[in-house]
């Protein structure tokens, strides 16, 4: 069983470094730019971006699915992005500080947003996953009518409502931000192995909330943890990134494909996994089109073909 | 909604206080629901006959006087319709949905869409000749002509990135009046090839494009954020202290009257002491 | 063995519970002695999967209490409760496709510190619990690949893994062909010979007759009997709890009580 694992984690770890290198190649300055200090510096900015968006994208929708026990369950069904864009922007339109400070206004958002969830899906007490999801698939339509409603409001142009709720690693760093960031990347990864270290209590949640009960789990301790932990990444990469879709939702599944189900495997591989497939959609976004298209676009161009060869190479 | 409309004519009526002009061309009721026709309109000595604008219509003092009939982005058609407007100015695509509506209620109107300053000047022209100023249209234009042909120009071309939106980066392509105002003023835009009117671009392709002049069309940043930008330090605009903020967008976006002021003023910022 | 010496496996007194306004079991009380294969039957609404979860600490009861092994339920830990009780639910959707081996070992949870790995000894307990189900050559099969009967046993096997001394089955055999349930009644007979407790739900009122120590007949909330078979699967107690005029036979190797339904005319009576 093991030597047949080897060759998937060897091929994530190639496709994560093959990203990665290409990603610090390629950009509007091609491989000159590899002579400047400045420009390299925004490439490693946008490198640590990149592999901390995909792979918190990717580990929370594999840990959402579990927890929801549900396949199509991804890191945005329970409106944390949709309250991290809103709140980004609206500390951008109605914020007298520099819209440099969007990402905290983003994280704030989504803090206020997983409260509510919370708070909304309780009942009696307690939280269950069908609660959860129905709140917050409400709060995520509500939030972004709001987060188009902002835009128009402070007369910014549609284009950049578009761009927030599609995604995109551009982000400009100030000395402040670049701090906020690495502060942001810390807490990711360390949100990222709290959720690894729950990966049997999810193998068992997976299955039904009852039944996990009855073996043992705690699964309001649980739920509320993954719920907690999901919110505040998701909240943190999106007020970086903006909502970039595909990544948390398949990811997941490429990865199951090649290990099988056990959270225990499937979280880190799907970090690496992440990373590295968000990282070759940014090359080809920023390359293919002098303007670089929405990332979302690109992550859906790239990661479906890729899912459908696997899935047919299993059938 | 009553309320809302009574106190906001209270309000008008309060602000600078203004009265309501007798009608010039009787006959004639003009809407407007675009703030650079809204200019045209009083530039033209027109003012009498408009009889209600949007909430965006904020030049010259006397249009906030005028009765609201809602936002830019989405007017109200009621409100329109009760004016009983002679001639409604409207542009696209923002009023699409409107101006099919009017046109079914066989209610004039008037598509506002210049593309460049020459459309401008035609623009002031031919409202000018609906609003019966046709003399004082003319005039206007030639004005703004002379103001615009004395822009000195320079042997040289400072290349320019214009910033419209710093979340993501977002810039003015080579299509949008911006640019044009850009070349008129005697700088060139970085990004003025490009296909898209506001492109999306990458923080690397400013770096590798080395403005030399740096404009903020927006409120977020300010110029010393920009020059804190992480790899920003190196450009020429940034180590020159050539980057600027806080200017009247309504000057550069507005395709009206106060275009040539606008471009009269980046001239200022492109060649300074000219 | 005298059952009396071996203590109570689970208490409900004075229990009271409802959904909403309307209370479900008001005042309930029962007791299951150590080592009883007791059986609950009775009509659709009766309550009885109500009453499996309150025994199992899935629903607390609004008021009154549950003790296992005569100790309350609310002070006993989740882990220790999983070590205690084994639940077989009626219904076990898995979302995602574990081979069998990965279900089973979830039954070794309760023994498992947070990051700890499955051991040796946990392993040749799980596959023992496989075995004793008849189970073990699907060890890597997915569970959402196999069969209805084989999932059911697999589920079996997961709660056996836990090593439970109380074993509560909701409808451990209604999707079963007769060869499985046949199959699932030998496995719990041979579990409560080895001294566990049983308490098993069933739409099957022969099954229930022909194995279990004791009847429960539920009835809206209420226990319209609970004594041995002989005495619950009668004519009069059948009728008046389902409507129905049943005929009452015995089974000719053991002498329990079997129902045997009259032909339905196809004329309401």
């Amino acid at each position: 069983m093991r030597r047949r694992l080897l060759p998937g984690w060897a091929g994530l770890v190639l496709l994560f470094v093959f990203a990665a290198a290409l990603s610090l190649a390629l950009g509007p300055g091609g491989l000159a730019g590899t002579n400047s200090s400045a420009v390299m510096n925004l490439r490693l900015l946008r490198l640590a971006l990149g592999i901390v968006a995909g792979g918190v994208l990717a580990v929370v929708g594999a840990s959402l699915q579990g927890l929801l026990q549900n396949p199509l369950a991804d890191p945005f069904t329970l409106g944390v992005a949709s309250g991290a864009a809103l709140g980004a922007s609206l500390t951008v339109v109605l914020g007298r500080v520099s819209g440099a400070f969007a990402p905290v206004g983003g994280f704030a958002g989504a803090l206020v947003t997983m409260l509510l969830v919370y708070a909304l899906a309780r009942v009696r007490g307690r939280v269950t996953v069908t609660a959860l999801v129905l709140v917050g698939v409400i709060m995520s339509f509500l939030f972004s009518s709001l987060v188009m409603l902002v835009m128009i409001l402070g007369r910014r142009t549609l284009g950049e409502a578009v761009y927030m709720m599609m995604g995109h690693l551009g982000t400009v760093f100030t000395g402040t931000t670049a701090w906020l960031f690495g502060a942001a990347a810390l807490l990711a990864v360390i949100g990222c192995g709290w959720l690894f270290s729950l990966s049997r209590s999810l193998d068992i949640m997976s299955s039904g909330e009852e039944a996990a009960e009855t073996l043992g789990v705690d699964t309001q301790r649980v739920t509320r943890t993954v719920f907690v932990l999901s919110s505040a990444l998701v909240g943190m990469t999106v007020s970086f990134t903006g909502a970039i879709s595909f990544i948390g939702l398949v990811v997941p599944h490429l990865v199951r494909m090649l290990f099988g189900p056990a959270h225990r495997r499937v979280i880190p591989g799907s970090f690496l996994a992440g990373a590295g497939i968000l990282l070759l959609s940014d090359v080809l976004a920023r390359n293919i089109v002098p303007g670089g298209l929405p990332l979302s676009i690109v992550t859906a161009l790239v990661g479906v073909p890729f899912f459908i060869y696997l899935l047919r190479s299993r059938l | 909604m009553r309320l809302t409309r009574f106190v906001l004519t209270i309000a008008a009526v309060m602000v600078a206080g203004c009265q309501k002009q007798p009608a010039a061309n009787p006959g004639l009721r003009v809407v407007s629901l675009v703030p650079s026709v809204t200019e045209i309109i009083y530039a033209v000595g027109a003012g009498k006959a408009l009889v209600g604008n949007t909430n965006q219509c904020d030049f010259p003092e006397a249009a906030k006087c005028v009765y609201k009939v809602g936002d830019f982005m989405s007017p109200d058609l009621e409100r329109i319709v009760a004016l009983r407007p002679g001639l409604v100015l409207l542009t696209l695509p923002v009023h699409r949905q409107l101006l099919d509506k009017l046109t079914e209620m066989r209610i004039a109107v008037y598509v506002s869409r210049p593309a460049d300053i020459k459309a401008v000047f035609h623009e002031i022209d031919t409202l000018s000749r609906l609003l019966g100023r046709k003399a004082s249209g003319e005039s206007l234009v030639a004005d703004l002509q002379r103001r615009l042909d004395s822009v000195p120009v320079s042997s040289d071309t400072p290349r320019v990135y214009v910033e419209i939106s710093g979340t993501p980066l977002m810039t003015a392509g080579g299509g949008t009046f911006i640019n044009e105002l850009l070349s008129r003023a005697g700088g060139r835009n970085v990004f003025a090839s490009s296909v898209q009117e506001y492109p999306v671009v990458d923080p690397e392709a400013v770096l590798e494009a080395d403005p030399e002049v740096i404009l903020l069309l927006h409120p977020d940043m300010s110029a010393s954020d920009v020059a804190g930008r992480v790899g920003w330090g190196n450009i020429s605009a940034v180590r020159q202290r050539r980057v600027y903020d806080r200017m009247d967008e309504d000057l550069l976006f507005r395709p009206g009257p106060r275009i040539v002021d606008g471009v009269v003023l980046l001239a200022s910022f492109l060649h300074p002491g000219h | 063995m005298n059952e009396r010496d071996k203590g109570m496996a689970i208490e409900l007194s004075s229990l009271s519970f409802g959904y909403g306004e309307r209370l479900l079991f008001e005042g309930f009380n029962l007791d299951v002695a150590a080592g009883e294969f007791l059986g609950v039957i009775g009509p659709n609404g009766a309550g009885k999967s109500t009453l499996l979860k309150l025994m199992a600490g899935l629903l607390k009861p609004g008021q009154g209490s549950v003790r296992i092994h005569e100790r309350e339920l609310r002070t006993i830990g989740r882990t220790e409760l999983a070590r205690t009780v084994g639940v077989v639910l009626q219904e076990n959707p898995f979302a995602f496709d574990y081979t069998v081996a990965d279900v089973v070992m979830m039954g070794r949870n309760p023994y498992l510190g947070r990051f700890a790995r499955p051991g040796r000894q946990d392993r040749q307990i799980a596959a023992s619990a496989l075995e004793f189900v008849d189970a073990l050559f699907l060890s890597d099969e997915r569970i959402n690949a196999i069969s209805a009967g084989e999932r059911q046993r697999v589920v079996l096997a997961r709660a056996l893994a836990q090593e439970p001394k109380i074993l509560l089955l909701d409808e451990a055999t209604s999707h079963l062909d007769i060869a499985h349930q046949q199959m699932i009644a030998r496995i719990l007979v041979e579990l409560n010979r080895q001294g566990r407790t049983i308490v098993l739900l069933s739409h099957d009122l022969n099954l229930a007759a022909l194995y279990c120590s004791r009847i429960l007949l539920l009835d809206k909330g209420r226990a319209a009997a609970c004594d041995v078979p002989e005495r619950v699967v009668t004519a009069e107690l059948i009728r008046s709890v389902y409507g129905l005029e049943p005929i009452v036979t015995r089974h000719p190797e053991t002498g329990r009580p079997q129902v045997m339904l009259p032909v339905a005319t196809g004329s309401r009576g």
